[in-house]
C-alpha cells in the first residue's frame, strides 16, 4: 500500500500518471491565498519537486485564506514556513524554498529548474514578469487570480497554438487603471477554490489527463456559483510586447505601482527622520520578525495594526515606512496615501535587504 | 427593438449598472465600446478585454444584435 493507492487505481491516471507526477518539477509563485491550497494538493498528490517562491512574511490578516499558516506563524517567512510544514507531512517529496521575491534578474535562472509554473502572485507586475519569463523559457503557466468574490483561471504557453497573458491583456494596467490600490476584501474560501483549480490543471498537464484549460479563461463567481468560459486566440499585436530575448527581459522594469506613494532611499530616510520634526520612521514588520531593532528613532508598528489604526499618524507630516524588502512598505504606503493624501508618505526602497541599509539582517548590535 | 445582453465581471460591474444589463445594439464592436464609454465614463479608466459569444476579440468586428457581450477585466489578487 502506498499513499498514492487511490490514484493508482484510478482509470486514466494509474501508476503511469503517478510516475509522471513524481518526476515533475513545479514552481509555485506566491505562497498566499492561491499558493497555499495549490501547494497542499500538489504535495499531497505526490509532485516530486515543488519550488515555493515568496519573499513575504506571514501577517495576521493572511490567516483567513492562507491555510498552511496559523497563529503561531505570524511574522515568519511564508516560503520557509510552508516548506517546513509540507516536508513534515510528505517526506517523500522534494521541497525547494526560494525566500526572495522573483524579479527579472533571477527568474530565468530559477525557471530552468522547473517544468511548469503555477502563478499565485498578488500583483500585476509579477504576473506580467512571470508570463513573459515563461514565454521566453517555454514553460507552461497555470495562472489564477482573484478579485473580491470572483476568480479567473487559465493555462498559458501550452498546446499547439499557445497563448499567454498578453494575448488577453497586451499591456499592464496604467497606474490610474489599477482598480483599487488599497487592500480589497476577500472571502477566504475563494482563493481556496481558484488555487485548487490551478493545482488540478497542473496535475492534468503533468500526467496528460483530460482536457487542459489552455486557450481558455475560466471566470468563477462565488456569490452566484456561476462559471463563464471564454476562448482566447493568439493576438499578433501583443507578441511584440514581450521582450525579444533574455537580455532585454532582464532590463525590463516590471514594477507597477498605483503611482500614489513614492519610494525613498535609506540615506534620505535616515536624514529626514533625524532632521525633520514631524517625521517618523516606522518598521512595519511583525513584532517578532527577526532581526528586532531596538532603536529610539525607529517606531515599531506592524502593517496590519497601522492600517487598522492610524491615530499615531495624526500629527505626523512625513511618514517613512520600511520592511524587509520594500514590498510590504510600498503596499502600505499606497494604502495610507489614499487615506491621507495631504501627508508625505514614503516607502524605503529595498527595505532592510537593500545594500545601503544601515540596518542589517544579522543584528550585529547596529 | 433588439438590445445587447452585456455581462461585466469583477471591478467592471462596479462601474456599470450591474453584472448583467441591456444596451442598445450598434453595428460593430468599436461603436459599441465608444457608446458604452460615453454612457459609463468610468470604463475609460479600466483595462478589459471584450468577448463576443464567449470568444475574446481584439479587432473591430461587425455585430448583428444577437451576440452575447462580455467585458473581462484582469484580476491581480492572490
Amino acid at each position: 500500500m502506498s499513499r498514492f493507492e487511490r490514484q493508482h487505481i484510478l482509470p486514466d491516471f494509474g501508476a503511469t500518471g503517478q510516475e509522471k507526477l513524481r518526476d515533475a518539477r513545479i514552481l509555485v509563485v506566491g505562497a498566499g491565498g492561491l499558493g497555499c491550497p495549490a501547494l497542499l494538493y500538489l504535495s499531497a498528490a505526490g509532485v516530486g519537486t515543488i519550488g515555493i517562491a515568496d519573499g513575504d512574511s506571514i501577517s495576521e490578516s493572511n490567516l483567513n485564506r492562507q491555510t498552511l499558516f496559523g497563529h503561531d506563524d505570524i511574522g515568519k517567512p511564508k516560503a520557509g514556513t510552508a516548506g517546513k510544514l509540507l516536508k513534515a507531512k510528505y517526506p517523500d517529496i522534494n521541497i525547494q524554498i526560494i525566500s526572495d521575491y522573483l524579479n527579472s534578474e533571477n527568474i530565468l535562472d530559477i525557471l530552468e529548474e522547473y517544468d511548469l509554473v503555477l502563478d499565485g502572485s498578488d500583483n500585476f507586475g509579477t504576473r506580467y514578469m512571470v508570463n513573459d519569463a515563461c514565454v521566453l523559457a517555454g514553460k507552461a503557466l497555470v495562472m489564477g487570480a482573484i478579485y473580491k468574490y470572483e476568480g479567473q483561471v487559465t493555462v498559458f504557453n501550452y498546446g499547439e497554438e499557445p497563448v499567454n497573458y498578453r494575448d488577453l491583456y497586451p499591456v499592464p494596467p496604467a497606474a490610474n487603471e489599477i482598480p483599487n490600490c488599497s487592500e480589497t476584501g476577500v472571502l477566504g474560501v475563494l482563493p481556496g477554490i481558484i488555487g485548487t483549480l490551478q493545482a488540478a490543471e497542473a496535475i492534468k498537464i503533468i500526467s496528460g489527463l483530460g482536457k487542459v484549460l489552455s486557450n481558455k479563461v475560466l471566470f468563477y463567481d462565488l456569490k452566484n456559483c456561476s462559471f463563464y468560459e471564454v476562448i482566447v486566440k493568439p493576438n499578433p499585436a501583443s507578441a511584440k510586447q514581450i521582450p525579444a530575448d533574455r537580455e532585454s527581459f532582464r532590463k525590463t522594469d516590471y514594477n507597477i505601482t498605483c503611482g500614489l506613494a513614492e519610494s525613498i532611499s535609506w540615506e534620505k530616510a535616515m536624514e529626514w527622520s533625524r532632521s525633520i520634526e514631524n517625521s517618523v520612521l516606522i518598521d512595519i514588520r511583525e513584532l517578532n520578525e527577526e532581526p528586532v531593532f531596538d532603536q529610539k528613532d525607529i517606531e515599531k508598528i506592524p502593517m496590519d495594526s497601522l492600517s487598522d489604526n492610524t491615530t499615531q499618524l495624526e500629527n505626523v507630516e512625513h511618514v517613512l515606512l520600511f520592511c524587509k524588502s520594500g514590498q510590504r512598505s510600498m503596499k502600505l504606503a499606497e494604502q495610507l496615501k489614499q487615506k491621507f493624501p495631504e501627508k508625505k508618505i514614503f516607502s524605503v526602497e529595498g527595505g532592510i535587504l537593500h545594500p545601503s541599509s544601515p540596518l542589517k539582517m544579522q543584528n550585529d548590535g547596529a | 427593438m433588439e438590445r445587447f445582453k452585456i455581462k461585466a465581471f469583477g471591478m467592471l460591474a462596479e462601474k456599470l449598472p450591474s453584472q448583467e444589463f441591456d444596451f442598445p445594439v450598434y453595428a460593430d464592436t468599436e461603436e459599441l465600446l465608444n457608446k458604452l464609454e460615453q454612457e459609463y465614463p468610468q470604463l475609460k479608466e479600466a483595462k478589459y478585454s471584450l468577448a463576443i459569444d464567449k470568444q475574446v476579440v481584439h479587432d473591430k468586428q461587425a455585430l448583428n444584435g444577437n451576440e452575447e457581450i462580455a467585458l473581462l477585466p484582469p484580476f491581480s489578487g492572490g
